[in-house]
């Protein structure tokens, strides 16, 4: 190893255990930053250790929650991933995980990188891990203040991968126009995965859709039916474009509300029933891609079906969490398509729910909170008891829920998390649960809360 | 006395949320027993002369702002000149905003242009103006000032005769030089402005429904409402304004 390298190592190790000693957080992207400011290569080089070469996950909704999956996979086959866990998504925190699961002389005991990548991440990511897979899951609009307009996002993605070899293996979603189009004239190995069951498909768009052009011919596109946003069944009446034929799709899916979904998963050469104990039409994406790519890796469909199948058992209870007999079921939610998706899914059952959403606009979150406009918050229409806004955008949340006209549930507004998590608690029986919807730094303030009162683990410490 | 919204290109023309600002209108006209309906005006759709009391266009992405300049000379920009120059009223945001000036000019490629309600011409800038912005203005209601959030790379140029709708006093505004922020011309309003803008600036709204219904003769005395909340977010988006700068 060079010695520059070396020195961007032993730097990055020191700032990661002191952080950690500390109790500073997780040292998921200060030992990558300082190491990458040492050595500029410092992830070329470091990942030329892993026999087994990069895969890169990306896309705007579930991007943790696939390459965690993804990871739990690969463990299974024998392949020992090195993965940024955490959410830190861009070239540090890649830099970091290297730090992290590398010895002082910068041996990995990791065969496989599998990193999650922010998409405007991505071009930088590709050149410096040259990956063997791409994934990409979809794209929304999503901090549009941060990464620009989705077009010219599209267009920077098909660019970066179309420089990858050519023995390498690009994975999309084939129900979102835009990231199918970045597979077309490819010379790289595309796979597809989707939906193929319209069961819960809508003639109709929700107002958070995104994508209503053809990415090729800028023609307006022609849809058979919705699932989630824009993503659908589509055509290009302009240049005859359409939804390609997945390779790993979902034949049938059925939704049993906040109990999880089931799906018949169709894959080259067999099929197979998989339980997801989550909610949501994205969960059934997540597992699509997860399996999409480990097959495209070459690992054996039973393996993928079984690590995929324990592994969404521990996810369900990681997301519940118990509190003085009452219940705390915590949905991320951040962008409107993700929300609605939530509310969705929350008013699929009978009965109302008591809720709690948190609005921050963190740089994280997007300072931009205007997207809550988008968020069709009427569905919850005579459907909630109580409602408690927070986070530092409270009062915001507050009026877009006044404009939604939603009668008679009762409405505070705590933009404090600690006493709005105490009010909501206080405001529901032993027993009943309380659905708490934040976006993701208000997630990780709550999750902060709840580790201060010993109802969950931190998130570092599993790392 | 009823309120009728043409809500321009709703499916082409909203990004940041701008919707919320139809939905702000048409409640708080509801709330005082105005009567009100929305008319969605796409591509191809004609204006009837006299129909229309308020006039909505929000933002979009290039290729949706080029479709919509290309319509609005071809089918609608004359008709919805007109019907401001007889007392209509109009919000028009970010994109939306640039074509209702003189022209846009981009770096390269066409120049878009504009239907001229306002004296204003909007060029590219090498610089994005993403952020909170705060505002004075004689329409911020009880606080003097308007709230809302900028994301726009395109620099405004207001002339002579055209005034600004706010000064800036965090943020960038229209071009990030001169601390105008949008343009009023009659009952018209242009503004990079979204967050939504009209639920959090109650006085804006207030102002398009009140000229929207002076059409019907002498200016109309709007009922108040309980703006409690309203203003409450306001001072909240005021404060983070000042705190993420």
């Amino acid at each position: 190893m060079r010695s520059r390298t070396k020195a961007a190592l032993l730097l990055g190790k020191t700032i990661g255990s002191l952080s950690r000693s500390l109790k500073m957080g997780g040292g998921s992207t200060l030992p990558g930053r300082v190491a990458r400011r040492v050595d500029p290569g410092f992830v070329p080089t470091m990942v030329k250790g892993l026999p087994l070469g990069c895969v890169l996950v990306t896309g705007t909704n579930g991007k943790t929650t696939t390459s965690t999956l993804l990871a739990s996979v690969l463990d299974k086959a024998g392949m020992t991933p090195v993965h940024n866990r955490t959410g830190a998504n861009l070239m540090a925190g890649i830099a970091s995980a290297l730090i992290r699961e590398s010895n002082a002389s910068g041996k990995l005991a990791a065969r496989i990188g599998l990193f999650e990548v922010d998409e405007a991440a991505l071009p930088a990511a590709v050149t410096d891990t040259t990956p063997r897979l791409v994934l990409v899951n979809n794209l929304f609009r999503d901090q549009l203040d941060r990464y620009g307009e989705l077009d010219t996002l599209a267009a920077k993605m098909k660019k970066a991968v179309a420089q990858l070899q050519e023995d390498a293996v690009v994975a999309l979603n084939a129900d979102d126009p835009l990231v199918s189009s970045i597979g077309s004239g490819l010379r790289q190995k595309v796979m597809y995965y989707g939906i193929d069951d319209e069961r819960y498909a809508s003639g109709t768009m929700q107002h958070a859709t995104d994508s209503k052009h053809c990415p090729a011919c800028g023609s307006r596109l022609e849809y058979d039916y919705y699932l989630f946003g824009h993503l659908g069944r589509y055509k290009c009446p302009g240049c005859g474009a359409k939804r390609p034929t997945a390779d790993v799709a979902a034949a049938e899916v059925e939704m049993r509300g906040m109990d999880g979904t089931r799906c018949l998963i169709r894959y080259p050469g067999g099929t197979a029933e998989v339980v997801i104990p989550l909610p949501g039409l994205y969960n059934v994406y997540n597992i699509l891609a997860a399996m999409t790519a480990s097959l495209a890796l070459g690992i054996e469909p039973e393996t993928v079906i079984q690590a995929v199948t324990e592994f969404t058992a521990a996810f369900g209870r990681v997301e519940r969490v118990p509190v003085a007999g009452r219940e705390l079921l915590m949905i991320l939610a951040k962008n409107p398509a993700g929300f609605n998706e939530v509310i969705r899914t929350l008013t699929a059952g009978a009965g109302r729910k008591s809720v709690l959403i948190a609005l921050n606009d963190n740089i994280a979150d997007g300072r931009d909170v205007s997207w809550i406009w988008d968020v069709d918050f009427e569905m919850f229409r005579g459907r909630l008891d109580n409602v408690v806004c927070s986070g530092i955008r409270a009062w915001d949340l507050a009026v877009r829920l006044k404009y939604a006209q939603l009668g008679e549930s009762s409405l505070v507004t705590k933009p404090d998390l600690t006493r709005a998590l105490d009010l909501g608690l206080e405001t529901i029986a032993p027993g009943e649960t309380l659905y708490v919807v934040p976006t993701y730094t208000a997630m990780l303030d709550l999750r902060k809360e709840l580790v201060e009162r010993e109802l969950v683990t931190a998130y570092w410490e599993g790392n | 006395m009823n309120v009728r919204i043409g809500w321009l290109y709703p499916d082409l023309m909203n990004i940041y949320g701008d919707r919320g600002n139809i939905m702000a209108l048409v409640q708080r006209c509801k709330w005082r027993g105005i009567p009100v309906e929305v008319d969605e005006l796409g591509l191809g759709d004609r204006i009837v002369d006299g129909r229309h009391d308020i006039f909505f266009m929000g933002g979009g992405q290039d290729r949706e702002q080029q479709i919509v300049c290309r319509d609005l000379l071809d089918v609608k920009g004359e008709a919805v000149k007109r019907q401001i120059e007889n007392g209509a009223a109009a919000l028009v945001v970010c994109g939306g905003y640039q074509l209702f000036g003189k022209f846009y000019r981009p770096f390269d490629g066409e120049e878009l242009t504009g239907i001229e309600v306002f004296d204003a011409y909007t060029v590219a800038g090498n610089k994005r103006y993403i952020g909170n912005v705060v505002a004075k203005s004689a329409l911020g209601g009880p606080t003097g000032t308007i709230v809302g959030f900028e994301n726009h790379s395109g620099k405004t140029y207001l002339g002579e005769g055209c005034t600004p709708l706010a000064m800036v006093t965090v943020g960038h505004g229209n071009n990030a030089e001169d601390r105008t922020e949008g343009a009023v011309h009659m009952g018209a309003i242009g503004t990079y402005l979204h967050g939504s803008l009209l639920p959090k600036n109650p006085g804006v709204a207030d102002f398009l429904i009140e000229k929207g219904l002076s059409r019907y003769g002498s200016t109309p005395r709007l009922d108040p409402l309980d703006d409690a909340l309203e203003l409450r977010a306001h001072e909240a988006a005021v404060a983070r304004a000042r705190k993420t700068h």
